[in-house]
């Protein structure tokens, strides 16, 4: 209702197809209305926050990835991180839309017809704790040494135990990061995989994923969860907007 | 289309409506630009960060000791992921799978939600280091592991 063009500190959601500028019933952050804020068959899903700061908190957060899987069910999205804010609409079009205009429109075809799929996988403690335990003669000396000893007479005994077996969860991760991805790849276009964030993470793994393909894909984790039953325990998450799969190139402006 | 919903029951599934099932993917990836004011996320940089480090700590070793310690090599079978599986309840989200992040959620976020009424909020966020050790492989180069051109951030349209 204020400025009609280009009032307000702009926060950007993503970047859509649009024809022309438009608002949107949808709200994001703050419960402002969402604003499409169009260039060049580009659109970037936008709304207006208050200048200075921006709470960072779990709302906000929230509300930036329901705008952007409300968007992906409408079509493909470009998602940008947390956090970008732009002075106004004029920014909006020039430093973003048009400065990425060749970028962004590649990245969209790209996209088309694909999702996002996070999967985690997480070890069971137990489970892990006795494959250590089997494989490493030293952690299972060490483990009978300590046994009847006072706690604080065997401090770096325990040091000891705990780092054998972080070495050992760190080799397992790696192989079995590397056979789950290799099965699951063959249903994807892509993979990008994270940081464990977590110190039982057998896998942190994000898939691109063709929508028309993402059954067979969903099938092929089903089988290997089956398979890991009672000793990696998987959450996936998606479909996501591509996330992880996005990038603009950072020259100098 | 609509997902597959596994019949087998050993995924669970979500889409993003739990925060933590998200939270690295909104923080650390997607799109930049060059010019941008990026807000000030000065606790949750501060808990993802903290949440990275207790990896490799001797506060873990002494745990996963502990737990090496109390572990009866007598007993029949695990039991699976035991406190990560015990259903935390997220607060306010209507979170429809009951996954085993919940546990690190809680890592991350404390017991409640964290508080975003204070703090200062002023300048940039520094990126996390953690997002430049991340792999990208391409599919489609037939099954050969290992050969996967590492840390490339190229990109092609390969319709198979």
């Amino acid at each position: 209702m204020s400025e009609s063009n280009g009032g307000g500190v702009r926060y950007v959601y993503g970047v859509v197809r649009a024809r022309r500028s438009s608002r949107l019933k949808q709200t994001g952050i703050n419960g402002e209305p969402l604003k499409v804020v169009a260039d060049g068959g580009l659109g970037a899903l936008t709304s207006t926050v208050p200048e200075g700061f921006l709470e960072a908190g779990r709302d906000e957060l929230l509300t930036h990835s329901a705008v952007l899987e409300r968007a992906l069910k409408k079509g493909t999205v470009l998602p940008m991180q947390f956090g970008v804010v732009m002075p106004d609409e004029a920014a909006v079009r020039r430093d973003l839309l048009k400065a990425h205009h060749r970028e962004l429109e590649t990245q969209l075809e790209e996209m088309d017809g694909k999702v996002e799929v996070n999967v985690k996988g997480i070890y069971s403690e137990p489970r892990i704790l006795r494959e250590a335990l089997e494989e490493d003669g030293e952690l299972r000396a060490l483990r009978e040494s300590i046994r009847d000893k006072p706690q604080d007479a065997t401090y770096f005994e325990r040091i000891r135990i705990g780092e054998l077996i972080a070495e050992c969860l760190g080799r397992k991760r790696a192989e079995d990061e590397r056979r789950i991805v290799d099965r699951l790849l063959p249903h994807a276009v892509a993979v990008e995989v994270g940081e464990p964030v977590h110190e039982r993470m057998a896998l942190n793994a994000s898939f691109l994923v063709e929508q028309r393909r993402q059954r067979d894909f969903d099938r092929a984790l089903d089988e290997i969860a089956e398979g890991q039953s009672g000793r990696i325990q998987f959450k996936y998450t998606g479909p996501l907007p591509p996330h992880s799969f996005v990038e603009l190139a950072m020259e100098a402006a | 289309m609509q997902p597959y919903r596994g019949g087998s029951g050993y995924v669970a599934r979500s889409s993003s409506s739990g925060l933590y099932d998200v939270l690295e993917l909104i923080l650390d990836k997607g799109l930049v630009i060059d010019v941008f004011v990026r807000v000030s996320l000065i606790g949750i940089e501060i808990l993802t960060v903290d949440a990275r480090i207790v990896i490799a700590s001797v506060d873990t070793y002494l745990r996963f000791a502990e737990a090496v310690n109390r572990l009866d090599l007598m007993s029949t079978e695990t039991q699976g992921l035991p406190e990560m599986m015990e259903g935390i309840t997220e607060g306010g989200a209507s979170n429809k799978t009951k996954g085993v992040l919940q546990g690190a959620k809680e890592a991350l976020f404390g017991e409640e939600d964290e508080d975003s009424g204070d703090g200062e909020r002023q300048g940039e966020r520094r990126r996390s280091s953690s997002s430049t050790t991340r792999r990208r492989r391409k599919s489609g180069s037939s099954g050969s592991s290992g050969g996967g051109s590492s840390g490339s951030r190229s990109r092609s349209s390969s319709k198979s």
